[in-house]
């Protein structure tokens, strides 16, 4: 621990030294380590939105309740007061014809204009029940049966699909990942491997003069995870331009995507990234220490 | 210090480099080990700082067995070694001080101090004025002068020397020698090899290690 502390700036310059011993292809290996980090971080943006998007169905339990007769006012006020006495409904909402076209525009965002297309308001009145959601099952089968209602639409179908999606999503992002790892490890290793082969009569001096094996890797071992961890940062500095650019994107064209908080998202990635690249970096040069162990002092 | 009973070694190819070897060492000793070339003189130093095991036999150097079986501590061993090889082993691309302080960093030294005493071992082998130099810069007597500051700034209590004459007129050889040998003192212990006997012939205080064909002869000069 002494010898440790004693030599803090000596292991930083042996790092750095290590680095520049090689800057060709040093360089390339910190760019391809950037690359596939990157993919790694588009994999994890993938994951939190879709768990986010996932997450905010779930929560809006609401159901649109559609009518025989939509244009019957008195039909429609006394359904209201009927649903709302039903067990599980916390509020009923009647929508009008012009409310509903309004909430549609809203939707629609940009791509309003197309609506402009219809002679006629197409949209017609309906009733928007919020429910309890443990008691979704029972009050779905207890709407469809109440006399004056045509159908029911709940985002059930939806969030199972959007769920399908996001389980396939996570399998492909489990592949990338485990890719990713592996990928890293390797050139990271074969880094550290070619530093130590470089490096290799000083390295015999050294033990000679009774270093110790740490005294001797640790250097190795911080150029290997100070190069990875540069490649991380690479990567997060793609990462959130492209976040950005999505959002603005997206936040424009499809308003009614729940997506998670912009710099919730970018800080989550970062320290993600950070944290993967730091992990992989150290255990990449531990891989290249050892594999370089059994030659002979 | 240094004990060896019946050593031997054969190398992988079956060349036997040192035959029945006994020899006993102590602390505050100074021995040249002389010989023709290929006679087995590095081999033997090879054995005591553990590049090589023993064959066959039974070798301690301070205490330890010199065994396969004890690496760690042999590597800890080394640290109180002070060795000066025959092709000095100088790391480049690193100044003079550096190669020093190299061979000090693993021994708990706190940075003031090993700068100070690394300094110290450059001006007693007189390169204060080379300090800064990068070693590859440096004449072979020079670079020969790094290699032994680095050995003696460790303070150690066994200073191992393969052949520092090699390579050096007669003047310089004859003031490495003095050098070396006056870092010898009633705990520290130094041993050279060197063929050129001529250089040690009147030398008075000393071991003499003959090796000839891997076999050797002491002989222990009177104390003048
Ligand atoms: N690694 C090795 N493998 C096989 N044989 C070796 C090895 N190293 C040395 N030898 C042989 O062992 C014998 C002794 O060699 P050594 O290097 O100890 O001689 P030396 O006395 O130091 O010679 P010099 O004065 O030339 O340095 C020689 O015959 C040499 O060829
Ligand atoms: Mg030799």
């Amino acid at each position: 621990m002494k010898t440790f502390l004693y030599n803090i700036g000596y292991f930083l310059s042996e790092a750095m030294r290590t680095i520049r011993s090689n800057p060709l292809s040093n360089f390339f290996s910190v760019i391809g380590t950037g690359l596939i980090l990157f993919l790694l971080g588009i994999v994890l943006v993938g994951w939190s939105v879709g768990d986010q998007i996932v997450m905010a169905l779930e929560q809006e339990a609401e159901i649109s309740v559609y009518l025989t007769n939509p244009e019957d006012q008195v039909k429609i006020d006394e359904l209201t007061l009927q649903l709302q006495k039903l067990e599980g409904v916390l509020e009923v909402r009647s929508v009008g014809k012009e409310q509903a076209k309004e909430q549609m525009e809203k939707l629609l965002g940009n791509e309003s204009e197309i609506l402009g297309l219809f002679d006629e308001n197409p949209f017609e009145a309906f009733l928007e029940v919020r429910i309890n959601l443990g008691q979704m099952e029972e009050v779905l089968n207890k709407l469809q049966n109440v006399n004056g209602v045509e159908y029911v639409r709940d985002n059930r179908e939806v969030l199972e699909q959007m769920k399908q999606i996001a389980d396939g999503l996570k399998l492909i992002g489990v592949f990338i990942i485990l890719a990713v790892g592996m990928t890293t490890l390797i050139i990271i290793s074969h880094m550290i491997r070619q530093g130590i082969y470089n490096n290799r009569e000083q390295i015999n001096t050294l033990r000679l003069l009774g270093a110790p094996g740490t005294f001797i890797g640790f250097p190795f071992v911080l150029a290997g995870t100070l190069m990875t961890v540069i490649g991380g940062a690479i990567a997060i500095g793609f990462l959130l331009v492209i976040i950005n650019s999505g959002y603005q994107q997206l936040s424009g064209a499809l308003p009614f995507i729940p997506l998670p908080v912009q710099e919730w998202l970018q800080a989550r990635i970062s320290s993600m990234v950070l944290t993967v690249s730091a992990f992989l970096g150290v255990m990449g040069s531990l891989f290249g220490l050892a594999s370089m162990r059994n030659d002979k002092s | 210090m240094i004990e060896a009973k019946e050593v031997s070694l054969i190398y992988p190819d079956g060349t036997k480099a040192l035959k029945n070897i006994n020899l006993k060492i102590n602390p505050g000793e100074l021995v040249y080990i002389t010989g023709p070339s290929g006679s087995g003189k590095t081999s033997l130093l090879k054995l005591l700082i553990g590049m090589e095991y023993t064959s066959e036999g039974e070798l301690k150097v301070l205490n330890e067995t010199m065994d396969k079986n004890n690496e760690r501590k042999i590597r800890k061993l080394r640290k109180r070694i002070g060795p000066v090889f025959q092709e000095f082993k100088l790391i480049d691309g690193r100044t003079a001080l550096e190669n020093v302080m190299m061979g000090m960093r693993f021994l708990g030294i706190a940075p003031g101090k090993m700068k100070e005493d690394a300094e110290n071992a450059l001006k007693r082998v007189g390169l204060e004025h080379k300090i800064h130099t990068l070693v590859e810069h440096l004449s072979w007597g020079e670079a020969q002068r790094v290699a032994i500051a680095r050995a003696v700034a460790r303070k150690p209590v066994l200073i191992l020397a393969d052949e520092p004459t090699g390579n050096l007129d007669h003047e310089n050889a004859i003031n490495i020698l003095e050098l070396l040998t006056s870092f010898k003192d009633q705990d520290t212990a130094v041993i050279i090899t060197t063929h050129a006997t001529h250089l040690i012939d009147g030398v008075k205080d000393a071991t003499f290690v003959r090796v000839n064909s891997g076999e050797i002869t002491v002989i222990r000069s009177e104390v003048g």
